[in-house]
C-alpha cells in the first residue's frame, strides 16, 4: 500500500500493531499539509485526531514556555485522546508540516485492542530507554565481530629445535614464561602444550620418548596476524584447540593466542588489561596496556553496557595505571610524603575516553624535593605517550599551582571562599571533585575535610558558586531548527554545554552544601535522595538523564575516534534514531527541571 | 469558449448514459490526483498495468479513499517494463478486467478536476480505452503539476532553465521521497507537490 504507512510500521509504538490494526489505519488515515505557524491544537481545545509527523516540526507550548518538540515519526495528541481531555498546550507548526491524521475513533479502537500500544503513550523515559537498549544490543553486535588479531593479546611462545630433549625444552619454556612450545621441524612447525606433557609423563618409558618432536602435535593449525577474531573463535571451536600460534606475513612466529583470552575479549578486555598492568615491569608495558583501554570501551559500548558501568571499569583500570606509574616514576622516598590526586572528570570517575587530564600533587609540609620538576615532567610525558591530551586549563602536576604543600592548598581554599571570584570558583569546583589515587592519601582527606568545613561556615557563597548552571541555554529549543551548534556544527548540539554541565554542576553545588565526600555524580545523586533532598523518582530520572547523555556522547565520540576526527562533545541530532531522539529530549527536559529546582533552592534569581 | 465547444462535441458522442456525471459542472472542493503504470511510453501500443488515484480536499490528501487498481493483462508483461515498475505477472493476481477497471476509475473521478505529473500521458492512456468503450475522451478539467511548479519557479529565476524532473521537483519542494515506486505512491507524492504548490504564496528556497 502507501509506502509512508509501511515506514510508519517501523517505529514505536506502531511496531506493536498487528496487520489488522495497520489496515485500519490505512483505511481511515489522511495526509495533511500545514504551512508554518499554523496552530494545530489550541490550548483548552479537544483534538479529534492523532497527529503523526511525516515531515516538519511542531512545538507544544504552555503560554510562552516550550514544553516539547515533535519531528519526523513523532506522534502527538494521543494522551489527550485517551484521557478525553482538552489539550493543556498549544501545538504550533514551526516547520512546514506534512503529517498523518489518524481519526479519534480509529486511535481509540487501536488502544482498546492493544494494551502495549496504549501504554506506550504513557511510558516514562526509563521504559523508553530500556526499549532503546534492547535495540542497540542487536544493532552493534556486528562491531565485536570485526575486531582483528593483533600482537597485544598474544602470549609468548618458546621456539625450539625438533631434536631438543623434552626436559630441556620444558625448562626453556619455564624460563621464558611461555605458555606453549613451538617445535621447528624440517618441514613446518608443531606445537607442544600441557596436554602433550601429560602424555609424555605417562608414556615416557613405554614409547621411549626423549625428543620434543616426539610429543608434538604436528602438523599444527595456525593463523596469520590480522585475522578476524571471530573467525579465530570459529576455528578454535571447530578443532577444539585451546592454543593457536600466530605468524606474521613472513612466517615469523609472533606468539600464541589462548582460547581463554579470546573468550574474555568477547566478554570484555578489562581482565587482560589489569593483569598486564599488574605484571608490568617497566613503563612501556604499563603504557601499552593503558592504550588498549579504548578497545575495551568500544567493545563494552557495542554490547550495550551502561556507560556508568563502563566509566566505573575504566576508573578502576586508571587507578591501577596511575598507581603503577606513580610507583615507577616517583622516587620511593617521596611516596609516603605526597599524594597524587585526580581532579575534574577523572576525579569524579566519569571520564571514559581520554579527553582530558586533571591531576595534582599534595606534599607534606616542609617536604619539597629539588627535582620535583624533572619527576613530574617525566610523569606527564608518560601520559602524553598513552594519549592523554594535556589539560587546557593547565591543571597538571607540572604546574606549580597544582603541585605544592598541604598548607599552601589550604591557603587557596581559604581564598576561594573569602574572596570569591570566577577563577576561584572554577578551581574550587575542580578541587571538590578530587580523588586520591596514590601516595599518602591522608593529605587529601585533610584538605577535603577542610574545604567542606569552610563551606559549612560560609554557606552564603553557594548561590554564587551554583550560578553558572545558567551559563548555557538548553538546546531543547534548537531541536526544531537543526542549525544549532554554530559554524561547522550544523545539526549538532553541544551536549556538555547544553546539559551535562548544568547537571554535574548543580549536583556538585548541592553536594558541597551537604558536605558530601563522594565525587561521582551518580553517587552524589543517590546521596541527595538518601538525605531527603529529592525523592526516589526524581533521583531515578536524573540518573537516567545522565546515562542517556553520557551514552549518546560516548557513542558520538567513539564514532569520531574511529574516523580519526577530533573528539568533542557534539551530538549530531539528525542521525539519531527516533527512539534515541525521544530519550534525549526527555533527558534534556529532566535537566531543565533540575536547573529550575537548583535555581529555586539557591534563589539564583536574586544573585547577580 | 473553444474548450466549451469541444466538450459539447465530446458530450454528444457519449454512448453510455451512466457516465453523464463526467460532464457535470466541476466539483468545487475535491480534485483527483492519479498516475498510471504502463508497459511502455507509447499510448498507441502500450497498455496500462495499474492505476493509482487519490483525492485531495482542502489541505488534505484523502488516503483513506485512495484506490489502487491492477488490470488483467492480455499479454504477458515483458521483461523490460518489469525492471521499471517491478510489477511481475504474479503481482497481478488481484487484477481485474480492463473494462471493470476503467469504469471503476470513472466512477472514482466523477466530475472532479484531474491533477498529475505529465498528466497528458496518463490522460491519453485512459482516453485510448474510453474512446472505443463510451465514445468520449476525459472531459474533466486538467491541471499539470509541473506547470504549476514552472509558473512559481520562473517568477524567481526569469529566463532560467527549470528542471522539471519528478525527483528534482520533489527535492526542491523538500518533500519526502517514498521508496516504493508504484502508481499509488507516485500519486501520493504528486498530491503532496500539488498541496504544497497550491498553499505556497511565493517560491522561496525551502531546501536547507
Amino acid at each position: 500500500m502507501i509506502a509512508l504507512l509501511d515506514n510508519l510500521k517501523t517505529h514505536l509504538p506502531f511496531t506493536l500493531l498487528d496487520n489488522r490494526s495497520s489496515k485500519l489505519i490505512e483505511e481511515t488515515a489522511q495526509i495533511a499539509y500545514y504551512p508554518e505557524n499554523t496552530i494545530l491544537i489550541k490550548s483548552d481545545e479537544f483534538t479529534h485526531t492523532l497527529f503523526l509527523i511525516i515531515k516538519g516540526a511542531v512545538e507544544a507550548k504552555d503560554n510562552e514556555e516550550l514544553i516539547d518538540i515533535y519531528q519526523t515519526d513523532d506522534a502527538f495528541g494521543g494522551i489527550e485522546l485517551i484521557e478525553d481531555q482538552p489539550s493543556r498546550y498549544e501545538y504550533l507548526v514551526t516547520e512546514e508540516l506534512i503529517c498523518y491524521e489518524i481519526p479519534e475513533e480509529t486511535f481509540l479502537t487501536l488502544c482498546n485492542d492493544n494494551k502495549a500500544f496504549k501504554a506506550y503513550f504513557f511510558s516514562t523515559i526509563v521504559e523508553r530507554i530500556d526499549m532503546l537498549k534492547e535495540k542497540r544490543k542487536h544493532a552493534n553486535v556486528a562491531d565485536m565481530m570485526v575486531a582483528r588479531v593483533d600482537t597485544s593479546i598474544l602470549h609468548h611462545a618458546s621456539l625450539v629445535e625438533a631434536h631438543m630433549p623434552v626436559v630441556e625444552a620444558l625448562s626453556q619454556m619455564e624460563k621464558s614464561k611461555a605458555v606453549s612450545i613451538i617445535v621447528k621441524n624440517t618441514d613446518g612447525y608443531g606445537i607442544v602444550t600441557d596436554a602433550d606433557f601429560r602424555k609424555y609423563i605417562l608414556r615416557k618409558k613405554e614409547d621411549d620418548l626423549s625428543e620434543i618432536s616426539q610429543i608434538q602435535t604436528y602438523p599444527m593449525i595456525s593463523i596469520q596476524e590480522g585475522e578476524l577474531l571471530f573467525n579465530v573463535l570459529l576455528l578454535m571451536t571447530e578443532h577444539s584447540i585451546k592454543h593457536l600460534p600466530v605468524f606474521d606475513k613472513n612466517e615469523n612466529l609472533l606468539g600464541v593466542l589462548e582460547m581463554i583470552d579470546l573468550l574474555s575479549f568477547f566478554s570484555n578486555q578489562s581482565h587482560l588489561i589489569t593483569v598486564q598492568m599488574d605484571r608490568a615491569e617497566d613503563l612501556s608495558s604499563v603504557i601499552s596496556a593503558a592504550k588498549r583501554v579504548e578497545i575495551m570501551i568500544s567493545a563494552l559500548h557495542a554490547k550495550g553496557v551502561k556507560s556508568r558501568y563502563i566509566a566505573k571499569l575504566v576508573a578502576e583500570i586508571k587507578k591501577k595505571m596511575y598507581t603503577r606509574l606513580f610507583e615507577m616514576i616517583f622516587p620511593s622516598t617521596w611516596q609516603e610524603r605526597c599524594t597524587f590526586v585526580l581532579l575534574g572528570s577523572e576525579g569524579r570517575e566519569e571520564q571514559i575516553l581520554r579527553t582530558d587530564q586533571d591531576n595534582a600533587l599534595i606534599f607534606e609540609d616542609g617536604f619539597m624535593p629539588k627535582d620535583v620538576d624533572e619527576v613530574t615532567q617525566k610523569f606527564i610525558a608518560a601520559l602524553d605517550e598513552i594519549g592523554f591530551p594535556r589539560c587546557e586549563g593547565n591543571v597538571m602536576i607540572i604546574n606549580p599551582k597544582w603541585c605544592k604543600s598541604l598548607s599552601e592548598y589550604k591557603k587557596d581554599i581559604h581564598q576561594w571562599i573569602e574572596q570569591p571570584s570566577y577563577d576561584g570558583f572554577i578551581d574550587m569546583a575542580i578541587f571538590f571533585d578530587s580523588m586520591a589515587v596514590a601516595g599518602n592519601v591522608s593529605f587529601h582527606k585533610i584538605l577535603q575535610a577542610y574545604l567542606i568545613s569552610q563551606i559549612g561556615q560560609q554557606k552564603h557563597i553557594l548561590p554564587h558558586f551554583a550560578k553558572s548552571i545558567d551559563s548555557f541555554e538548553s538546546p531543547l529549543g534548537l531541536f526544531s531548527r537543526f542549525s544549532s551548534g554554530g559554524k561547522g556544527h550544523e545539526n549538532e548540539i553541544d551536549i556538555k554545554k547544553g546539559a551535562l554541565f548544568a547537571l554535574v554542576h548543580g549536583v556538585r553545588a548541592l553536594a558541597l552544601e551537604y558536605g558530601m565526600t563522594q565525587t561521582n555524580t551518580t553517587l552524589r545523586i543517590k546521596t541527595l535522595n538518601d538525605v531527603g533532598y529529592m525523592n526516589k523518582e526524581d533521583a531515578q530520572d536524573m540518573l537516567e538523564a545522565l546515562e542517556v547523555i553520557n551514552t549518546l556522547r560516548l557513542h558520538a565520540q567513539l564514532e569520531k575516534l574511529e574516523k580519526g576526527k577530533e573528539m568533542d562533545n557534539y551530538i549530531c541530532v539528525t542521525t539519531l534514531s527516533k527512539l534515541e531522539r525521544d530519550v534525549l529530549k526527555e533527558a534534556l527536559k529532566t535537566v531543565e527541571q533540575f536547573k529550575k529546582r537548583v535555581s529555586y533552592h539557591f534563589h539564583l534569581s536574586m544573585v547577580s | 469558449m473553444f474548450e466549451t465547444l469541444k466538450q459539447q462535441w465530446n458530450r454528444k458522442h457519449l454512448t453510455d448514459e451512466r457516465f453523464t456525471f463526467l460532464f457535470e459542472d466541476t466539483h468545487e472542493e475535491e480534485v483527483v490526483i492519479f498516475d498510471c503504470e504502463t508497459t511502455g511510453l507509447n499510448p498507441k501500443v502500450d497498455d496500462i498495468i495499474s492505476i493509482g488515484a487519490v483525492k485531495v480536499k482542502g489541505n488534505k490528501i484523502l488516503t483513506d479513499q485512495a484506490i489502487h487498481i491492477y488490470i488483467k493483462q492480455e499479454n504477458e508483461i515483458n521483461h523490460k517494463s518489469i525492471t521499471i515498475h517491478q510489477i511481475r505477472n504474479c503481482d497481478l493476481e488481484d487484477a481485474i478486467p480492463l473494462n471493470e477497471a476503467i469504469e471503476k476509475f470513472l466512477y472514482y473521478i466523477g466530475n472532479r478536476a484531474l491533477v498529475g505529473y505529465y498528466l497528458e500521458f496518463d490522460v491519453a492512456m485512459i482516453n485510448k480505452y474510453i474512446k472505443p468503450m463510451f465514445g468520449i475522451t476525459l472531459p474533466n478539467k486538467k491541471e499539470e503539476v509541473s506547470a504549476i511548479y514552472y509558473d512559481k519557479k520562473i517568477a524567481t529565476i526569469p529566463q532560467g532553465h527549470i528542471d522539471l524532473r519528478f525527483d528534482t521537483i520533489l527535492e526542491d519542494l523538500a518533500l519526502p521521497k517514498l521508496q516504493a515506486h508504484d502508481a499509488l505512491n507516485d500519486a501520493v507524492m504528486t498530491a503532496m507537490m500539488y498541496l504544497k504548490l497550491k498553499q505556497m504564496k511565493s517560491f522561496k528556497i525551502t531546501r536547507r
